[in-house]
């Protein structure tokens, strides 16, 4: 018996497929995470694309918590809704198309990080987004958008 | 129900049942939508309630533009998706308690814009949000949490 196959057989597992309201639970957690990492971050890679420049580069780190707060659900969420039908999701080429978007989005994200927040100095001048940057921040939106896609679709296509 | 059942069979119901992919593009749509919109007043709500302080409230409440375009989306997509499945969304308690949520968080959402406008731009630019503005803010973070639950719980029942 495979490790997927193990997984999905757990009682967790089990109890994550068949309960009424765990997989409507877990799914709602994943939507909400969603809204939270596609609005915090969406709103700092438009700042880099010069979107409401009168808000402060560096201001915008403070919506990393949300950013974080919503990876956490959505990873607590997806490790749990995937336990529930392992072998299906791993053999998904939708699946793994999204987890790929995913981590691009996530490496982006790190880029990002450390060309705008953590090179620039405290009193330095007002950051400007190199043109660099502005890719990463334009691909970062790219892949989260595509991985909201990629996900909805998991459902329709092999 | 028979209001139902003629939706169902509107051409517009069957052009989206008959043509390939229509059903899951306004889906995914749905979701997009609902990034737009969801993701919009959480930032601004939270940033009503103090959070991110280094970026100016008004420029937050700026963000309403996004809202408004997820709303849109998720108007037009939500009733492209409901004359489809007329019959079952119809009768569908998940369904109903979600546009009660989405009724409540609109009129507590009118009562925010009222807030905002009544001010000019008083607390808006002084950054000090009068307690019953928070009230607000709150209550819409919590009603449109409420109204991607019921949304989701549709597909259950």
């Amino acid at each position: 018996m495979g490790f997927l196959e193990w997984l999905q057989n757990t009682p967790f597992g089990i109890w994550v497929g068949e309960s009424l309201w765990a997989y409507p639970l877990f799914e709602t957690m994943h939507t909400i995470g969603m809204a939270m990492v596609v609005g915090s971050l969406g709103l700092i890679n438009l700042r880099v694309l010069g979107y409401k420049p009168e808000l402060p580069i560096l201001g915008t780190q403070q919506l990393l918590p949300l950013a974080w707060i919503g990876f956490t659900l959505n990873l607590v969420s997806g490790l749990t809704l995937f336990v529930s039908d392992a072998e299906h999701f791993w053999g998904s080429y939708t699946f793994r198309v999204k987890m790929v978007l995913i981590i691009l989005g996530g490496i982006n994200a790190a880029l990002l990080g450390r060309r705008m927040f953590q090179e620039a100095l405290p009193g330095a001048p007002p950051v400007v987004p190199t043109s660099g940057a502005k890719w990463i921040a334009a691909t970062s939106l790219v892949f989260w958008f595509g991985a909201i896609c990629a996900g909805r679709l998991i459902a329709y296509l092999p | 129900m028979e209001l139902l059942v003629w939706l169902e069979h509107t051409g517009i119901a069957n052009a989206i049942r008959t043509t390939p992919w229509m059903y899951p593009t306004f889906e995914t749509l749905h979701y997009i939508g609902l990034s737009l919109l969801v993701g919009g007043i959480m930032l601004i709500d939270l940033r009503v309630l103090g959070f991110a302080r280094s970026l100016a409230l008004k420029s937050m409440i700026g963000l309403l533009p996004f809202v408004w375009v997820g709303f849109i989306i998720n108007a037009t997509t939500g009733t492209l998706l409901f004359i489809y499945g007329a019959t079952s969304f119809g009768v569908n308690r998940a369904f109903w308690l979600k546009m009660v949520f989405m009724a409540i968080a609109g009129a507590n959402a009118l009562a925010f814009d009222v807030a905002v406008r009544r001010a000019g731009s008083d607390w808006v630019g002084a950054d000090r949000p009068p307690p019953y503005v928070k009230v607000f803010a709150t209550l819409s973070f919590v009603l449109w949490l409420c109204v991607v639950t019921a949304g989701r719980w549709m597909a259950y029942r």
